[in-house]
Formats: structure tokens, C-alpha cells, sequence
């Protein structure tokens, strides 16, 4: 299980026998060491329930399917910037696009969820193709003032088109329905959030490995090497476009459905950079070249804002470590959580006597360290 | 023409687009510098610009230092600011990765605005003290505010400055060999990191003053009002201000400066359209941006080698 393939091993895995690259989307196999990433995946997810039915309440389990709903939106960025190596500063954009979409089909429409979801998904996909078109002239930082200025345009003009966002207020709908099982109660609705989230998960990770997601990969690392291997260049970056796209066109569906009805002003500039930015910077600190870095990012991400809100604007405190946080971990673990978990594991397996005392030295620095600033930032904000 | 028969406020709106123009101008002079000197897509400009409005804020409101004074530090301040963002951030990132090197500089927009948030209270509204003397001026039939003619005048002349000292000062050259080649310029004796440090600092403090110029008169008599929407990563100014530095290929001066003028105007000169026209004041900043991309400004500017250089 690897989680960056360099330039040269993306190729060589291109040029393995046909029989492997026959399917172009592949499911990976339950390996040992996958298991053990979704079950940690999935407790991480259960904390929220635990505290919950310990302290007797249903806000942990909002929190509960707000990750599982950041983590798909987390997701896109993962497909466009850590698989694509495209830099988009409009996912939260694509969101809103999904979230509308879903919003018109069942409010207006009248149609069901289950069928507006992938309704929601296909509607990202003229506005994937527009910025993949942008994406073949422009690379690096061109690209990203393109779709920050994508971004600005779309809020003008598409979130400001009443019959397409409901107003000011937004479309409300309520929590979907199948059949006999109603997911409008609390828990219901976490779970299937999380088990939504965790499919996406598994499919993005088994993208990886898949010839497309390979392909994006050999773009990625080297786009005239990839160009002189045969790879369609223009077409792969379409595809991580779309799929990204995609991505956040069902997580804007469970958005919706999370919060009942959010405002259009949100996905207006200069809001919608707020967000965008945010879930491109904690995709970064969950891991951005992994699908599971997402759900780390967007669990690290929704504690610290959710959790501390209520306890007088701290999250602010937190929001200012988690900053220094990212920068540090740019520089010196551009992988992320995800890279940090293997770099201690293999210190672990290599070197318990060093490796233990290291962890553990690491997780109570943090530890110390978000202590102090809650204390101080509790003393700061009373004044 | 119906809009001749009734009085069309012609002159008011082109100093309005001026002095918002001045605005972009000075923002994207800094983009410019910064990008050429060291390589940075400097995402993180609007965010050093409001750490200098904070200084303001805090001086004035919590300090009682009287306002114009407060304005003149809180332009250092910002120039320190961006100077400490260099020291201990941007030089220690290789140049080679622009994909690193923007999503560390959104990393630092983040932590920028939020510490804003933190140093303005928490507040959905603040409001800023006027330091520049407010007064109407009247040229022919037009009332103008003496604010607006202010930043006009102090974003062409700091232009006028600066873009000679830049050319022809002793640090200017330095600046300028380190931009177009970092190793001849050590080479030469040049210390990279001690100019890209000043080219920083000179870009955080035009992006200081910039701010300083129009958020604290933006509504006139009482001051100005800053919003949880100014409390973002970009603002509502610096998307322009790319636009603008975009019109010289990022790495023109002269031109961000006039770049940033004809964005200013661009904005506001639609307010005097017909109607089906007027609709487009919103985007017309978009629709010129995307169209300064794709006919790839930095093309007339940069050699084809020193671009692959910026850009790999």
C-alpha cells in the first residue's frame, strides 16, 4: 500500500501486462492493511456516536454526518489537485452546483433524492468541462486564478438566478426516504452519511490504481513524459475534472440534505472563497494524495470548527494553529496525516525503543499544545 | 439619448473607478514585485494587506494614537509583516513546485484571516476612523471626495516613485538581477534571500496602504465598515488585483499599474450603460481576466526560458 507512486513507477505500472489494465475502473482488494484503514476510518467516524450516547444528545451525531459530508466534498479536491495535480480554487463552487441541482429536482420537480443525486453529479459536469478547457492553455498558477475567477463569475451569475437557487432563502427539502427506513432521525441519517462517505472513500482509493487514475498520476508528475508514453493528456485532466466534479456534485446532494436549506450568499464571492479555501487547505493537512487524507482532513477540520464554536469563538484559536499546522506540514510532510501515520508506523516497526517514546512525544506536543491555546484563548476572550 | 437629457454623473463615476482603480493598482504592484523576485503566486496578499488595517485598528481604537500617525505604522508594520512571511515561510519552499508553493500561500491567507477575525473582536462590523482629510471638491458641476482624489493621486504617485527607483537605485538592480536570474545574481555578489526579504516587505506595505487607502473612507463621512466579507481570504479587491498584474503578464510593472486603472474603470463605466449592459458590471472582471489568460500575457514579457524557469 503505497500512497505516493512517483513518475516512474505510475509508468511502469502503465506498462504492465494487458490483462491488468483490461477494466478502467478497478476496485481494490481487501487486503490486511486496507481492513485495518477502514476500520480506523470507521471508528474515528463512531467517536461522535460514542460521545453521544454518553453525554445523551443528537449534537454529536450533526457532527457525525457533517464530517461524512465534508469528507465527500474533501474528496473532489483529492481527485482534481492530489491525483490531477490541477489546482482548483472553486471546488466549494461545484458544491453549491450539486446542492442547487438536487434543491430544483426535488422541491420544484418533485422528484425523489435517490434519483436527484445523480442528477446533481451530472450537473457539475458543463462547468468540469469548461474549466477542463481552461486547464489545456493554462497550468499551475494561471489555472488557479482561472477558477478563482470562475468562482466569482458563477456567484453572479448562476447563485444569483432565483429559479435556479429558490431565492434567497435557498430550496428546503427534507431528509430523504427509502421505503421503510426513514433517515431523517439523527443517527439514521449519520449512518448513512458515513456509509456514503466511506464507499466514496474506497472507490477514490481504488481510482488510484485504475489505468485512468495511473494516467492522472503520470500527468501529474511529468505532463510531456506522460504526452510521450501515448497518454491523452487533455482527456485525463478531463476525467479528473469530471470525476472531481462529480464528487462534489453528491456531496453538495447530502449538504443539502444535512442542512435542510443553505443560503445561495454562501456560494457568492467573497464567501465562497472562504470555503473553498478551506477545504483545499485541510485536504492538504489530511493527506491530499490520498482518499483516506480526506476523511482525516475533514474530521480534523469539522472537530475543530464545530466543537469549539460553541465555546467562545476558540475555534478562531485553533484556526490560527491549524494554519501554522499547515504550513509546517507543506514544508516538511507534504503528505499529510496520512504521510505522518506512515512515516511513525514504519519508525514503530523498525525501532520500537525509538520509535514509541518519538510518537508518543509527537501526539502530547499537539496535545500540549491545543491545551494551551484553549486555556489562553479562554483568558483572552473572557477580557 | 435619453441619458443626455437628465445630468449622467460621468466624472464622479470615473473618479469612483479611479480610486478604486489606485486600489488595484497598488495590489497588484505588489503581486508583480513579489511574483518576479521570488517566484510566488502571492495568494496571501489581501491577507497581509488586513493585518495592517488590524494595526490601524487597534491603534486608533485601543491605543488612542491619532489616526494618521496609526496609518504610517500600520504601513511598516505591514512591510514587516511581509518581510517575516519570507523569512520564515517562503524561503525555506523550492521554487520548483508551483502547486506547493500556492497551497502554502493560501495556508498563510488562512492564518492571516484568522487572526484578523481575532484581532477585530470576533465582530460582524467594525468601523474604521477616517485618517485622510474628508471634504468635497467641486470641479465644474461635479462634487468629488477628497478621499478618492487622494488615492488617485497617491497610487500614480507612488508609480512614479517607484518604478524609476526600481530602475535605476542600487537596490532596484539588485532586485531586478535577482528576479531575472538568481544564481548570476549570487554569483555577482547579490544576497538573494536579503533582496527577495525587501521585495516582500515593499510589496506588504503597498498592499497595506492600498487597503488603508479605501477601507477606512469607503462610506464616506462616517468612516469605513469592515465586513465579515473583507474578513475572507481574497476580499472583494484582489481577484481585480490579479486581473490587473495579469494585464503585464505578472511580471510587468508599468502595466500592472495601468492594468489595475483600466479594471477600476472597467467596473464602474458599465454603471453608465443601458440597461442589458449595466447587468454585466459584476463580471466584467471575470470576462477580462479569463480573456488576459488565454491570450497568455507573460508571453510578451518573459523569454521563453525564464518563463519555463517561473513556471516548472
Amino acid at each position: 500500500m503505497r500512497s505516493t507512486i512517483t513518475a516512474e513507477e505510475a509508468i511502469a505500472e502503465a506498462e504492465a501486462p494487458p490483462a491488468a489494465r483490461r477494466l478502467s475502473v478497478r476496485f481494490p482488494s481487501l487486503t490486511r492493511g486496507r481492513v485495518i484503514t477502514g476500520g480506523v476510518l470507521l471508528g474515528l467516524g463512531l467517536i461522535p456516536v460514542g460521545v453521544d450516547a454518553a453525554r445523551n444528545t443528537t449534537f454529536w451525531e450533526y457532527i457525525g454526518a457533517y464530517i461524512a459530508v465534508w469528507a465527500m466534498l474533501e474528496l473532489s479536491v483529492v481527485v482534481v489537485t492530489g491525483y490531477g495535480g490541477l489546482i482548483s480554487l472553486m471546488p466549494f463552487s461545484f458544491v453549491g452546483i450539486g446542492c442547487f441541482a438536487t434543491g430544483l429536482a426535488v422541491s420544484v420537480w418533485g422528484w425523489p433524492f435517490w434519483l436527484a443525486v445523480p442528477f446533481a453529479a451530472l450537473a457539475t459536469v458543463p462547468i468540469s468541462v469548461a474549466v477542463g478547457a481552461a486547464s489545456v492553455r493554462l497550468k499551475g498558477l494561471y489555472l488557479a486564478i482561472a477558477t478563482l475567477t470562475f468562482a466569482s463569475a458563477l456567484g453572479e451569475t448562476l447563485f444569483k438566478w432565483e429559479a435556479f437557487t429558490g431565492g434567497q432563502a435557498g430550496h428546503t427539502i427534507d431528509r430523504p426516504k427509502l421505503g421503510p427506513v426513514d433517515f431523517s432521525g439523527g443517527f439514521a441519517f449519520y449512518a448513512l452519511t458515513m456509509a456514503v462517505a466511506l464507499v466514496l472513500v474506497w472507490m477514490v482509493h481504488g481510482l488510484k490504481s485504475s489505468r485512468a487514475g495511473r494516467a492522472m498520476l503520470a500527468v501529474r508528475d511529468n505532463e510531456r513524459e506522460a504526452q510521450a508514453l501515448g497518454i491523452n493528456s487533455t482527456k485525463t485532466k478531463l476525467t479528473a475534472l469530471v470525476i472531481g466534479g462529480a464528487l462534489a456534485g453528491v456531496g453538495g446532494a447530502f449538504y443539502l440534505a444535512l442542512l435542510g436549506s443553505p443560503a445561495p450568499a454562501g456560494f457568492q464571492s467573497p464567501y465562497v472563497d472562504v470555503s473553498s479555501v478551506l477545504l483545499v487547505v485541510w485536504a492538504v493537512i489530511g493527506g491530499i494524495e490520498a482518499a483516506s487524507g480526506a476523511f482525516l482532513g475533514a474530521f480534523a477540520l469539522i472537530v475543530q470548527q464545530q466543537v469549539f464554536q460553541g465555546a467562545e469563538k476558540l475555534f478562531v484559536f485553533i484556526g490560527v494553529y491549524a494554519a501554522l499546522v499547515l504550513v509546517v506540514f507543506l514544508i516538511f510532510r507534504p503528505g499529510g496525516f496520512v504521510q505522518v501515520v506512515k512515516i511513525q508506523s514504519e519508525r514503530i516497526r523498525v525501532n520500537p525503543a525509538r520509535g514509541i517514546p518519538e510518537t508518543a512525544g509527537l501526539v502530547l506536543f499537539n496535545v500540549i499544545v491545543i491545551w494551551l491555546i484553549i486555556h489562553f484563548g479562554t483568558v483572552a476572550t473572557k477580557t | 439619448m435619453i441619458l443626455a437629457a437628465s445630468r449622467v454623473p460621468i466624472v464622479e463615476v470615473t473618479t469612483f473607478g479611479l480610486a478604486k482603480g489606485a486600489v488595484y493598482a497598488l495590489l497588484a504592484l505588489g503581486l508583480v514585485l513579489i511574483y518576479r523576485t521570488t517566484g510566488v503566486t502571492n495568494f496571501a496578499h489581501w491577507g497581509i494587506g488586513l493585518m495592517g488595517v488590524v494595526f490601524y485598528f487597534l491603534l486608533t481604537s485601543k491605543a488612542g494614537v491619532a489616526t494618521p500617525l496609526a496609518a504610517g505604522l500600520a504601513v511598516v508594520t505591514c512591510g514587516f509583516v511581509g518581510a517575516l512571511c519570507y523569512r520564515f515561510v517562503f524561503r525555506y519552499v523550492k521554487r520548483t513546485n508551483q502547486l506547493v508553493l500556492i497551497l502554502i500561500a493560501l495556508g498563510v491567507a488562512q492564518l492571516f484571516t484568522a487572526l484578523s477575525a481575532m484581532g477585530f473582536g470576533f465582530a460582524s462590523t467594525t468601523i474604521l476612523d477616517p485618517w485622510l482629510p474628508i471634504s468635497t471638491v467641486s470641479v465644474g458641476s461635479a462634487s468629488l471626495r477628497s478621499t478618492q482624489l487622494i488615492a488617485i493621486g497617491a497610487a500614480i504617485g507612488i508609480a512614479m516613485l517607484f518604478l524609476p527607483w526600481f530602475r535605476y537605485s542600487r537596490t532596484g538592480r539588485a532586485l531586478r538581477a535577482v528576479a531575472q536570474n538568481r544564481e548570476a545574481a549570487s554569483l555577482a555578489g547579490i544576497d538573494e534571500h536579503r533582496y527577495s526579504t525587501v521585495a516582500w516587505a515593499i510589496g506588504a506595505a503597498l498592499a497595506g496602504l492600498a487597503l488603508l487607502l479605501i477601507l477606512p473612507h469607503a462610506s464616506g463621512e462616517r468612516g469605513g465598515v469592515i465586513t465579515t466579507a473583507d474578513i475572507t481570504p481574497f476580499g472583494i479587491y484582489l481577484i481585480p488585483a490579479f486581473g490587473a498584474a495579469l494585464v503585464g503578464g505578472l511580471v510587468n510593472l508599468p502595466l500592472a499599474v495601468v492594468g489595475g486603472f483600466v479594471f477600476g474603470i472597467a467596473e464602474n463605466a458599465l454603471i453608465l450603460a443601458p440597461e442589458p449592459w449595466s447587468s454585466l458590471r459584476s463580471t466584467i472582471a471575470a470576462i477580462l481576466i479569463v480573456v488576459l489568460l488565454l491570450l497568455h500575457t507573460e508571453r510578451f514579457f518573459v523569454a521563453r526560458a525564464e518563463q519555463e524557469a517561473l513556471e516548472t
